[in-house]
């Protein structure tokens, strides 16, 4: 291994011989040596770069800035800015859509999922396991493959269409506003469906069979099963899955920025292509600072939200 | 696992058993056609990889390909210098990340399932929330940092910020595994004259080997279809990874449709292969958990 750090806990110098203070020293140095080479690590790439993004978004940063230092206090500017630009908030509508759009169907086809494989039968595992390939595939392969089953011209999509009759000619799914949302929201719950299967198939197992035995013996219909047995007791995994799918649609960026790059005319530019945008295309590194400051705050207040049903549901 | 059905005394009529299994069957069925419907995408994606450069373009389309050729590999993946050199900048990056990852995440879940610490749950939950991070939230300040002090556009820089993620990631994963190595096998070791690095080291690893391969698997898979930073922080075309030369290949005016599939099927192998060996190893530590247990 090449766990470097680690290796000064062989007897250090002072402590060969360790009387009570130094005994205790060493209790607490072993611990800090395998514990804290991966928390200040993760401190300084992930917390330090988000507190230092959230800091830009109250100071002037330009390109000249990025590569000169020196920028200027800004204070509330960018965020009276932004929030003043009806491109901004029309991204944030976009994204809540986008998400909304996604979380819905997801969990929708996540849910078929678990229930059609949730009783065992021969290979039921198998099937399990080649669903989960849509989750596990690298995004930059999954966008370009629904860039091509959805080619207006020779897509497999519009040649299915043609071929029962509901399509005549040609039709740019990715061209237009309203079925490019449509387009990214199938494509992001095709890859996160089967995550959603995994979920839900854990709070299926964990409701007891007794319950059902009892209401067969009762006389329940199937559809009374899952009414009034299986929504009841699922609900506190498919919430949490719910609120799991939401954080993760709502920062998606990579399969809408290779399927349509925020287009057409912006219409599915949601914000994280907004911020990336600001950056990387208008050199705008303070709005696109608070672009993502909004896009953390979004999920930060959905969970606080959802942990307090939680509490007030349990108390 | 799953198969504790009805109980031999409580077994229902005869009748009912024929229907349950008439129901399994039809179950069996519908499950086979949904996942097939569900994998169209992938096939049309080795299909399509398969297709001679005329025969993409028909309409109505070739549903298998005939015949089928492997001229879009040969001409995109191995003739092809960008496609060659982003693969080979994926590998050393997805490497780098992993063996990091490694080194970091599992002294560190080690630490935290074995010691009993102050703050520990502010530390795990820091490690949790943490994964939450939008990747585009980290990727525009990480350039900016990265700017000044040289990280953007080498592979160190994409290594860390490949790590950012992954190490929280790993740390969750991995200390369950070492929660279930007993403290008795730990003292027994240091009995032996192990101190708190080679009981580490020399038992509790070996015995959570799946666990180490799993988290190996995931950080490299990880790394390897990362997008976002490599967008970000690899603006030269000497280091930017196979996402990011497959992305710009799709710019490209008259989308060479079978030669894109070929490219993606071929990043998308290494995924699919060692998810096959993940699930066998993930069933293999259940069933080890379950039996020794």
């Amino acid at each position: 291994m090449t766990a470097a750090a680690p290796v000064h806990v062989e007897i250090p110098p002072g402590l060969a011989r360790p009387g009570r203070r130094g005994r205790r020293a060493r209790r607490l140095l072993a611990p800090a040596l395998f514990v804290l080479p991966a928390v200040v690590f993760v401190g300084a790439t992930v917390v330090y770069p988000l507190l230092y993004s959230v800091l830009q978004s109250f100071f002037d940063v330009g390109l000249r800035e990025v590569v000169q230092g020196g920028a200027r206090w800004a204070g509330l500017d960018n965020y009276v800015d932004q929030f003043g630009r009806s491109r901004f908030w029309y991204s944030f509508f976009i994204s809540i859509v986008y998400a909304a759009g996604s979380v819905v169907l997801t969990f929708a086809a996540g849910l078929g999922l678990a229930l059609l494989l949730r009783r065992a039968f021969r290979g039921r595992n198998v099937l399990r396991a080649l669903i989960l390939i849509a989750w596990v595939l690298p995004t930059v392969v999954s966008a370009n493959v629904w860039r091509w089953l959805l080619d207006g011209s020779y897509g497999l999509l519009n040649a299915a269409l043609r071929a029962v009759g509901l399509l005549e000619g040609d039709l740019f799914w990715l061209g237009r506003p309203v079925t490019a949302i449509a387009a990214v929201v199938v494509a992001t719950a095709w890859s996160f469906a089967p995550f959603a299967m995994i979920l839900l198939s854990a709070g299926l197992e964990g409701i007891s069979r007794t319950l059902y035995e009892a209401a067969r013996i009762d006389g329940a219909s199937p559809w009374q099963q899952f009414r009034y047995i299986t929504r009841p007791q699922l609900r506190p995994v498919a919430l949490a899955a719910l609120l799991l799918i939401f954080i993760y649609t709502f920062k998606t960026f990579d399969t809408i920025f290779l399927m349509t790059a925020g287009g057409p005319g912006g219409a599915t530019t949601t914000l994280p292509v907004y911020a990336y945008n600001e950056a990387f295309e208008f050199s705008r590194f303070d709005t696109a600072a608070v672009a993502t400051t909004v896009l953390m705050v979004v999920p930060i207040v959905l969970s606080v939200a959802y942990f307090r049903t939680l509490r007030k549901e349990n108390a | 696992m799953s198969a504790k059905r009805i109980p031999a005394g409580a077994a229902p009529p005869a009748r009912g058993i024929h229907r349950d299994h008439v129901t399994r069957r039809w179950l069996a069925i519908a499950g086979v056609v949904v996942t097939a419907v569900y994998l169209v995408p992938v096939y049309w994606m080795l299909v399509t990889s398969l297709k001679t450069g005329d025969s993409v373009f028909r309409v109505p389309p070739d549903l298998i390909p005939l015949p089928p050729t492997i001229e879009p590999y040969v001409h995109a993946v191995f003739g092809d210098a960008d496609i060659a050199r982003g693969l080979t900048n994926s590998a050393i990056i997805a490497v780098g990340t992993t063996f990091l990852t490694l080194a970091l995440a599992l002294p560190a879940a080690y630490g935290l399932a074995k010691f009993r610490l102050r703050g520990l749950g502010v530390v795990l939950m820091l490690m949790l929330v943490v994964q939450m991070v939008p990747s585009i939230n980290l990727a525009l300040p990480m350039f900016v940092l990265f700017s000044s002090m040289g990280l953007v556009n080498s592979y160190a820089g994409l290594i860390i910020a490949n790590c950012a993620l992954a190490v929280p990631l790993a740390v969750t994963i991995l200390r369950p595994y070492f929660l279930t190595v007993p403290a008795e096998v730990i003292e027994a070791a240091k009995v032996d004259g192990c101190n708190e690095l080679t009981s580490f080291a020399r038992v509790a690893l070996p015995i959570s080997t799946p666990g180490v391969i799993t988290v190996a698997v995931i950080s490299f898979l990880g790394a390897w279809g990362e997008f976002v930073f490599a967008l970000s922080l690899a603006t030269s075309e000497h280091i930017q990874p196979i996402t990011i030369v497959l992305a710009e290949f799709t710019n490209q005016v008259g989308i060479r449709w079978n030669d894109l599939m070929a490219v993606s099927a071929v990043v998308a192998l290494p995924v699919i292969a060692a998810f096959v060996l993940l699930q066998r190893y993930i069933v293999a530590g259940l069933t080890d958990g379950a039996t020794k247990t």
